[in-house]
């Protein structure tokens, strides 16, 4: 008798398993809701819906096992031979996402100062121009860019930077260093060790730039360390322009290109 | 002794096969957990577009997923028609399942088009190699239950099917509810929580 195979006695009715089918609906409504920006929950809810929807996928899931898996009828080994794969499976999860990155959403620092916006392309009417995502020709909006040194290391963190001719150009640097201070000077192409040596005389009061510099595009203030500052110019013509920070020495290993296309 | 599956002696009171089922199923929880954290180790990380908030839809997700839903519920009348020895509800309740399956295979080679059309490739950026991994794989579970459900469905036009040999069916309705189940856990992550990430801010008039 111990060892028969006790077979599907108490399985739900039919009404029981429409039941549960509607509920599972209701569930998945809700989360549309929670979401869809045609109603106001969106807004009011914020992060917290998150947790809200794990919450509700995770009843969703535990629902599905139970009765349509029959695990809450079967036995109990079936039941934990499954568990066991999927408290592992959260285990690795868990491991793989705080061994990378932590559990922060939203785009990382370094994808945040690199990454290049996607221009929604409209199929064939412009299909001949869906490769190149910088804008040719067209008036060109504010472009924000953001640009930080790499610690003590004499370098900004990125070597080249990019924006269209015409378009107004916030730059906000960041100065993270605990040691030294940095500006952000843009110039015409090639200058940038002559802009310095030339701003060298004018000192700290004048940001390390000769005033009046005809060469200087543009250059944020002087930025104390842990410091940050912006500046907002518009682009000049077509071509490749540095930047570069021309507090005495830092010239020769602390500058990039800017490219106004 | 002519229906052995009903009848048989193991060590632990529980069938073989369906043991093996639960043991497959516990183990699949892995294989996609772990791609599931590989998309959220990549979310955000993407250089280039397209992001996620550019081309997922969810409206269209969410009748896609009401669909794999529905066929969950249609698989439990299969197994009940099983049960209940009626012939003609076995087999229009598994057709039933795998129809709604196929549709939801449907909605997805739609969807994948459309992204592939919108520039999101498995090589072009973090999100687009890890979303396709992941759904992909999910519609390959799919596709394997439509074919095994089809199968289920002419043995059952033969009358192999029956409450003697439910077990067969309780097999596939394991794996399907499964698949389905995943699918809670992707919509989830992958859409409603996921579906709005945005790359940096588009230029105005670019």
């Amino acid at each position: 008798m111990a060892h028969e195979i006790e077979h599907t006695s108490n399985h739900p009715s039919t009404s029981q398993y429409v039941l549960i089918a509607i509920i599972l609906f209701a569930i998945t409504i809700v989360e549309f809701l929670l979401i869809w920006d045609g109603v106001p929950i969106e807004e009011h809810l914020g992060a917290s819906k998150i947790p809200l929807l794990v919450a509700l996928s995770a009843v969703k899931f535990a629902i599905v096992i139970m009765y349509y898996m029959h695990l809450k009828f079967d036995n109990r080994l079936l039941g934990t031979v499954f568990i066991s794969g999927l408290i592992l499976s959260f285990l690795v999860a868990i491991a793989l996402i705080s061994l990378f990155v932590g559990f922060g959403g939203g785009p990382r620092t370094y994808a945040e100062a690199r990454a290049v916006p996607y221009i929604e392309h409209h199929e064939g009417s412009e299909a001949a121009e869906e490769t190149t995502t910088p804008v040719g020709g067209e008036p060109a909006g504010p472009v924000a860019i953001s640009i930080g040194a790499e610690g003590e290391t004499l370098a900004f963190d990125t070597n080249e930077i990019t924006a269209a001719s015409g378009s107004e150009v916030t730059i906000t640097f960041d100065n993270p260093s605990a040691n030294n201070q940095h500006n952000l000077v843009i110039v015409e192409g090639g200058t940038k060790d002559a802009v310095a040596a030339d701003g060298t005389p004018a000192g700290p009061a004048n940001d390390w730039v000769a005033p009046g510099d005809a060469r200087v595009i543009a250059n944020t203030k002087l930025l104390n360390p842990g410091t940050s500052g912006d500046v907002t110019f518009t682009a000049p013509a077509p071509g490749t322009y540095q930047f570069v920070c021309t507090f005495p020495g830092h010239n020769f290993t602390m500058f990039g290109d800017f490219v106004v296309n | 002794m002519a229906h052995a599956v009903e009848h048989e002696y193991t060590t632990t009171g529980l069938n073989h096969r369906k043991m093996l089922m639960w043991v497959f199923l516990g183990s699949d929880c892995l294989f996609f957990g772990s791609l599931i954290a590989t998309y959220m180790v990549y979310r955000g990380q993407s250089l280039v577009g397209p992001y996620p908030v550019d081309i997922i839809d969810v409206p269209l997700t969410t009748i896609s997923t009401f669909v794999l839903l529905m066929s969950s519920f249609a698989m439990v009348q299969a197994l009940a028609a099983t049960n209940a020895d009626n012939k003609r509800g076995i087999v229009s309740w598994l057709l039933a399942t795998a129809f709604l399956g196929a549709i939801f295979i449907g909605f997805q080679i739609y969807e994948f088009n459309a992204f592939k059309n919108e520039g999101l490739t498995l090589g072009g950026n973090l999100f687009g190699a890890s979303f396709f991994t992941l759904t992909g794989f999910h519609g390959a579970h799919v596709t394997l239950g439509i074919i095994w459900l089809l199968a289920m469905a002419v043995l059952g036009a033969k009358g192999r099917l029956g409450s003697k040999t439910s077990l067969d069916v309780e097999l596939v309705g394991l794996y399907w509810h499964f698949v389905d189940i995943v699918w809670i856990v992707i919509f989830t992550l992958l859409y409603l929580i996921g579906g709005f990430d945005a790359g940096p801010a588009v230029p105005p008039g670019g």
